[in-house]
């Protein structure tokens, strides 16, 4: 079954909120300076099963040695937070192959 | 018949009901088949601002239009952005979307509404019709009919 992340949020406390109700490029910062390689992908992309909302290009935190993946999540009404949060490999792999221009920290 | 698709954001922002009623008309009367997307709360206030349907009789939940969305599914992207998440949501529809697109954009904080348009500027092609508002929707709805006008030719 693949992973749904609004499923892991509402009914697991296997995350971390590294920042809430902020703007999305403050977000963006706290990602970029939080994961240790850092993969772009374009708005409405599909990582854990939810649309990625952002300005592009958007940041996803890759963790490997960890198996964790940091994302933004936005709500129309709370602003964006960060979401830090432990995943399958085949996750992250699937990160790999939608990212825009992966680079390395 | 051509599709519009009007984004809500959050209904914090007195403004947005009515001009989003406003907005669905004139999109109706162009030749536009509107539907509106917006969060379970913005719903509400449309439902019960025009009970009877009269002005908008498509809508769907913000999130399960964004789940489902593909490119060209609109040919006319409508979206109302007054803070820092809605150009966020409009950025995402606009490259998902890759249509015609026109951002609403208003504020009462002028620094806050030029960051806003900036984002837009920056990272779209879209028309931006935008000015200082939060109570009074009239310098926006003003603006608004500039626009469509355009729109009708």
């Amino acid at each position: 079954m693949s992973f749904c992340l609004e499923l892991h949020l509402q009914q697991s406390e296997d995350y971390e909120i590294l920042i809430s109700k902020a703007g999305f490029k403050e977000a963006k910062k706290v990602i970029e300076n939080h994961s240790p390689r850092i993969l772009y992908v374009k708005p409405g992309a599909k990582v854990l099963g939810a649309r990625i909302i952002g300005i592009p290009p958007i940041p996803i935190g890759i963790d490997e040695t960890q198996s964790r993946i940091t994302l933004p999540y936005t709500k129309p009404c709370h602003g964006t937070a960060v979401v830090d949060l432990p995943v399958e490999k085949e996750e992250i792999d699937k990160v790999k192959a939608i990212a825009v221009n992966p680079m390395k920290k | 018949m051509k599709k519009a698709l009007i984004l809500l954001g959050c209904p914090e922002s007195p403004s947005q009901t009515p001009l989003a009623l406003y907005t669905a008309h004139k999109l109706t009367k162009i030749g536009f088949e509107v539907t509106v997307a917006s969060t379970p709360s913005a719903s509400k206030l449309l439902e019960v601002s025009d009970s009877e349907e009269f002005y908008v009789n498509k809508k769907i939940d913000l999130e399960l239009c964004l789940e489902d969305l593909e490119e060209k599914e609109y040919d006319l992207l409508v979206g109302f952005v007054h803070k820092d998440a809605a150009v966020s949501y409009f950025v995402t529809f606009y490259h998902i979307l890759n249509t015609k697109s026109i951002a609403i954009v208003f504020e009462k904080d002028s620094d806050l509404l030029e960051k806003f348009l900036n984002d837009l500027k920056e990272n779209t092609d879209a028309t931006l019709i935008s000015a200082r508002a939060y109570h009074n929707p009239t310098p926006i709805r003003v603006k608004i009919d500039k626009a469509f006008n355009v729109l009708e030719d």
